[in-house]
């Protein structure tokens, strides 16, 4: 306590000094005065009982000195002193602080800005207690990209004995449900089994969980709301529990409140869990109708690898429920539940990573650079501080201190960078990058934002800090330049290498972008606006009346004058979702079935006539469908070029009969009349699936509560859209309806690529902006050095041109090196970038000569300004420069 | 002055609170003089030393300071004891005297045994 107040009174003294002098100095004045009188009475002269005092005090200095030691903290008090000369070293040249702070700022405020970006993908554990435990499991087919489970083989799995603690599934799909009481409103519902919450360790803030009796049939429907839903539609009413809210038309219980962090593991959004309900003919093994997703909580110390193993057995069982011709394509997946969501994400983020990292490592070295040259610079001045008697470890302090505060002032600056970084990707970021939106600057980001700096101030702190200032220094001369220089110029060098790669993978991305954006679809999507149309089960629970919406909503925009062609389809290109069934399912009279294997994925839509011309898709053989095919007995059937070249490669398909299988029931007979262009169907960049397309008829092949309205228009979309809502909301006004048009709809598509790309050119921008400032830095030191050297050579006749010569010679032999050093860096990393080209070959020699080509050029224009400098030297100046 | 000793170091800060526990608020001078006239000038105080000791003091607040003036009108600094200083006195004194009772111990019996 005593020790803590004594510190303090220091710290205290640490301010204020020049009142504390006064003060010390009258006291000691009066001291001296004390003994003086005393002595004078003794009978001293008064010169002698002075000289008496001040040897008896020990010289006033000395005392003074030896107080202020106790009087304040004396490593505060160096502190203080050297941030003061450090501020006032670097105000007199505000050219080199300026330049570090802002290198200093670019390199930590893009390296915070994305670390807050990855660290949610990548690091940060998700919102479940120990998530590391989390998986997500199910069968892995050709169909779908995400595994999943049949209900049957779930419910068997679920008697078993299984490497999980606990184990759960959720029905996908279906999200909508409506609140049909006063003020409905369309809900985002999530259907899940009781053990749901219970696996994931969520509590419920409010009332209970599920328990297993809600899954059973005929029980009570209970709910769940999320926190959300409960503060905005019931302001958060604590006695909510056991209201009955009408759901879909049906009375359902709440029996509890999510927490308000819940996340559901698919990050899907959720306003309210519904328990699964499934039936006895639901668990039946030979007629699977239910599909799950299914996740589960591992045993302590179980690995993912031990768990594989262990459903091994009841995988090879349900194998025996896989027709034989698909079993080999069928597989047992497991996977941390992490790796399930980030899916996507992982690649781009590390690439993020990396480049944002090699940014930071540019940043540090320039840094390091101009201390180096800094310091090297200052040699005169540190020589005559150490002749005055200053340590070594003092002039260390003394260096590191400025590089510390240089670093602290670069990280203050990065944080402000940082923000704004943040922000720009936020706004720029496409759909589906996961969990960017929550991205912020937060505190552990905030911290590793200043340990970057602190380390990155003391890492290129140390180096000059620790070089002894040799005695010839106060010549004036420079003894150890070139030792040193070289180190300087393999910095540099580095850095030359690091913008290679850098340029290499913007460039990379860039040509990826380029290629996908002008991706040939098969589609004129220009003049074209689509709307998505989902309708509440409740309302039009019959197919009949779910037909007959969609046909009044296809008569009505037709009479719009001004649009052209309105069409109907069920699912829409060129992304993904079409419905889809095994190449191996179509049957071709008189032909056999593929012997093995399912042939991949056929998609198919349901379309009316007018969706190839709303759509711009050119027939290339036979006709499209015309209404008389919307007749019940029609059955005719259009092919995708390419189904058509793969199913009767050497044969006129035109005529040609075929049938195919969904899930549900075998089709009828059909027969093929036209040909169309191929559609690119699976995004922009994945290859497209053969397709067919069968009308749109009054006996649909299948669901049709969800469709899209396409319709081409020669008015703008500004006008044309009231107009079309207007229509719409006639035949229902309560159907929600958003209208895209089809650009936009394709360029989202694109929007994760452009957003790639956009980052990785702006770092690999700032990369070579870095690296021209590190060979500015260098050759400007380098000419200041050798000034002496260039004009005895100019004295003994060498020309401008010839010194000009000799100090790009220089900076043309290290470019070269770093160079190389890059190129072959390149080879490697744009391995990485290989998931995220499309139709660019990793190693394509045309961008790593442009890279190569970009950095020589940036090299030979940063280091001209101050070869110049070089040439235009004065012989007689410089010789007079001792 | 040679057969003067100094002021062992970590004795000054106990004779200069027992200085002003007895004689009540003294300047820096006056408790130089006091110790050395105590010691029957057998002690000679480094003034040098004083005033850092004092400071130290002050800030562990066992010492307080107020100007003041001399008795032949000098204007200087005046320290007086706080209550914690009193305490702190009490306890150094013992702890002193106890160590000089464990010393005289073990001298005791060195002398005997030679």
């Amino acid at each position: 306590m005593r020790r803590l107040r004594g510190w303090l009174k220091r710290l205290a003294g640490t301010w204020d000094r020049d009142r504390r002098d006064a003060e010390l100095a009258a006291e000691l004045e009066s001291h001296v005065q004390m003994h003086i009188d005393e002595k004078v009475r003794a009978g001293m002269t008064p010169e002698r009982a002075r000289r008496d005092a001040l040897l008896r005090l020990g010289g006033i200095e000395q005392t003074k000195e030896a107080y202020r030691r106790q009087r304040s903290l004396p490593f505060l008090d160096a502190l203080l002193q050297d941030l003061r000369f450090a501020v006032r070293t670097l105000a007199i040249r505000p050219g080199f602080p300026a330049i570090a702070i802002l290198t200093l700022a670019l390199g930590i405020g893009a390296t915070t800005a994305v670390f807050s970006v990855v660290d949610r993908v990548l690091f940060r554990s998700l919102p479940y207690p120990q998530d590391e435990r989390l998986v997500s499991f199910g069968v892995k087919a050709p169909f779908e990209g995400m595994e999943f489970m049949l209900a049957p083989e779930y419910a068997v799995l679920r008697g078993q004995n299984v490497p999980f603690e606990s184990m759960t599934s959720l029905t996908p799909g279906g999200s909508d449900c409506d609140i049909t009481e006063q003020n409905p409103v369309r809900l985002r519902c999530a259907v899940v089994e009781s053990t749901f919450l219970s696996t994931f360790r969520i509590h419920p803030v409010l009332g209970r969980d599920f328990v297993r009796e809600d899954n059973n049939p005929g029980s009570p429907q209970v709910a769940l709301l999320s926190y959300g839903l409960w503060k905005s539609r019931f302001a958060g009413d604590p006695n909510i529990t056991g209201k009955v809210l009408s759901v879909n038309g049906k009375p359902v219980q709440i029996v509890g409140v999510l927490p308000g962090t819940f996340e559901m593991p698919n990050l899907a959004p959720v306003d309210m869990l519904l328990p699964q309900v499934w039936d006895q003919a639901a668990l039946d093994r030979n007629n699977p109708r239910v599909v799950l997703r299914a996740f589960a909580r591992l045993k302590p110390s179980v690995t993912i690898n031990q768990a594989t193993a262990g459903l091994q057995p009841w995988f090879q069982d349900s194998l025996r429920f896989v027709p034989p011709q698909f079993r080999a394509e069928v597989s047992l997946r497991i996977r941390s539940l992490r790796d399930r969501q980030i899916e996507d994400s992982r690649v781009g983020a590390w690439v993020l990573f990396g480049a944002v990292l090699a940014v930071l490592l540019l940043a540090c070295t320039n840094v390091a650079n101009l201390l180096l040259v800094r310091t090297a610079g200052r040699q005169r001045e540190l020589a005559v501080r150490a002749a005055l008697g200053a340590t070594r470890a003092r002039l260390a302090r003394q260096t590191l201190t400025e590089s510390l505060l240089l670093a602290l002032l670069g990280g203050i600056a990065g944080c402000g960078l940082a923000y704004a970084l943040l922000q720009m990707f936020v706004s720029i970021a496409p759909e589906g990058i996961v969990r960017l939106r929550q991205a912020s600057l937060d505190f552990r980001v905030l911290i590793f934002c200043f340990a970057v700096s602190l380390i990155s101030g003391l890492l290129f702190g140390v180096a000059p800090a620790l070089s002894k200032p040799a005695a010839e220094s106060l010549a004036g001369r420079n003894t150890s330049a070139t030792a040193r220089g070289i180190f300087r110029h393999a910095l540099v060098a580095g850095q030359v290498a690091a913008s290679v790669i850098l340029l290499t993978g913007a460039g990379l991305l860039l040509r990826s972008l380029w290629k996908i954006q002008n991706v040939p679809t098969g589609l004129e999507a220009q003049h074209v606006v689509t709307t998505q149309i989902t309708l509440a089960e409740h309302r039009y629970p019959e197919m009949t009346q779910q037909l007959a919406f969609f046909e009044q909503v296809e008569t009505r925009l037709s009479r719009i004058p001004g649009v052209e062609m309105v069409g109907l389809s069920d699912t829409l290109p060129p992304s993904g979702g079409e419905q889809a069934t095994f190449y191996a399912s179509i049957e071709v009279p008189g032909r056999p079935r593929l012997a093995e294997g399912t042939g991949g994925m056929v998609g198919w839509r349901m379309v009316t006539p007018n969706y190839f011309p709303a759509l711009g898709i050119k027939v290339i053989r036979g006709r499209f469908f015309t209404e008389q095919d919307r007749a019940p007995t029609e059955n005719p059937v259009i092919l995708s070029e390419s189904l058509a070249e793969r199913m009767f490669p050497k044969e006129d398909p035109l005529g040609k009969m075929l049938r195919f299988q969904t899930l549900e029931h075998q089709g009828p007979w059909r027969t093929v009349i036209g040909i169309v262009a191929n559609v690119k169907n699976n995004g922009l960049i994945s290859n497209s699936d053969p397709e067919f397309y069968v009308p749109w008829k009054n006996d649909p092949e299948g669901y049709v509560g969800r469709a899209f309205v396409i319709f081409r228009t020669s008015l703008n979309t500004a006008t044309i859209v009231p107009w079309a809502r207007a229509e719409i909301g006639g035949v229902d006004p309560t159907v929600p309806v958003e209208f895209a048009t089809m650009g936009a709809r394709v360029g989202k598509l694109s929007d994760r690529p452009r957003f790639n790309a956009v980052l990785l050119c702006l770092f690999a921008g700032m990369g070579v902006g870095l690296a021209a400032l590190g060979w500015y830095g260098v050759v400007s030191f380098f000419v200041s050095q050798r000034t002496q050297e260039i004009g005895v050579r100019m004295a003994l006749g060498a020309t401008p041109q010839g010194v000009l010569k000799m100090v790009l010679f220089d900076v043309a032999r290290w470019t070269a090196a770093g160079a190389t050093l890059g190129l072959i860096g390149a080879w490697f990393c744009t391995r990485l970038l290989r998931s995220l080209l499309f139709e660019v070959e990793a190693h394509d020699p045309l961008l790593l000569g442009g890279a190569l080509l970009t950095l020589v050029v940036v090299a030979f224009l940063a280091a001209w300004i101050p070869a110049r400098r070089a040439a235009a030297v004065d012989p007689m100046v410089a010789l007079r420069y001792e | 002055m040679g057969e003067k000793a100094d002021v062992w170091q970590g004795t000054l800060a106990l004779m200069v609170l027992k200085t002003l526990e007895s004689m009540g608020p003294l300047h820096g001078y006056g408790i130089a003089r006091r110790i050395e006239q105590i010691s029957g000038d057998l002690l000679t105080v480094n003034y040098g030393t004083l005033y850092p000791a004092l400071l130290k003091l002050e800030q562990d607040g066992f010492i307080e300071s107020e100007w003041g003036v001399s008795d032949n009108n000098r204007r200087a600094k005046f320290y007086k004891l706080t209550r914690a200083g009193g305490k702190q006195v009490q306890r150094e004194t013992q702890e002193w005297e106890q160590t000089q009772a464990i010393l005289a111990k073990f001298l005791g019996v060195r002398g005997e045994e030679s």
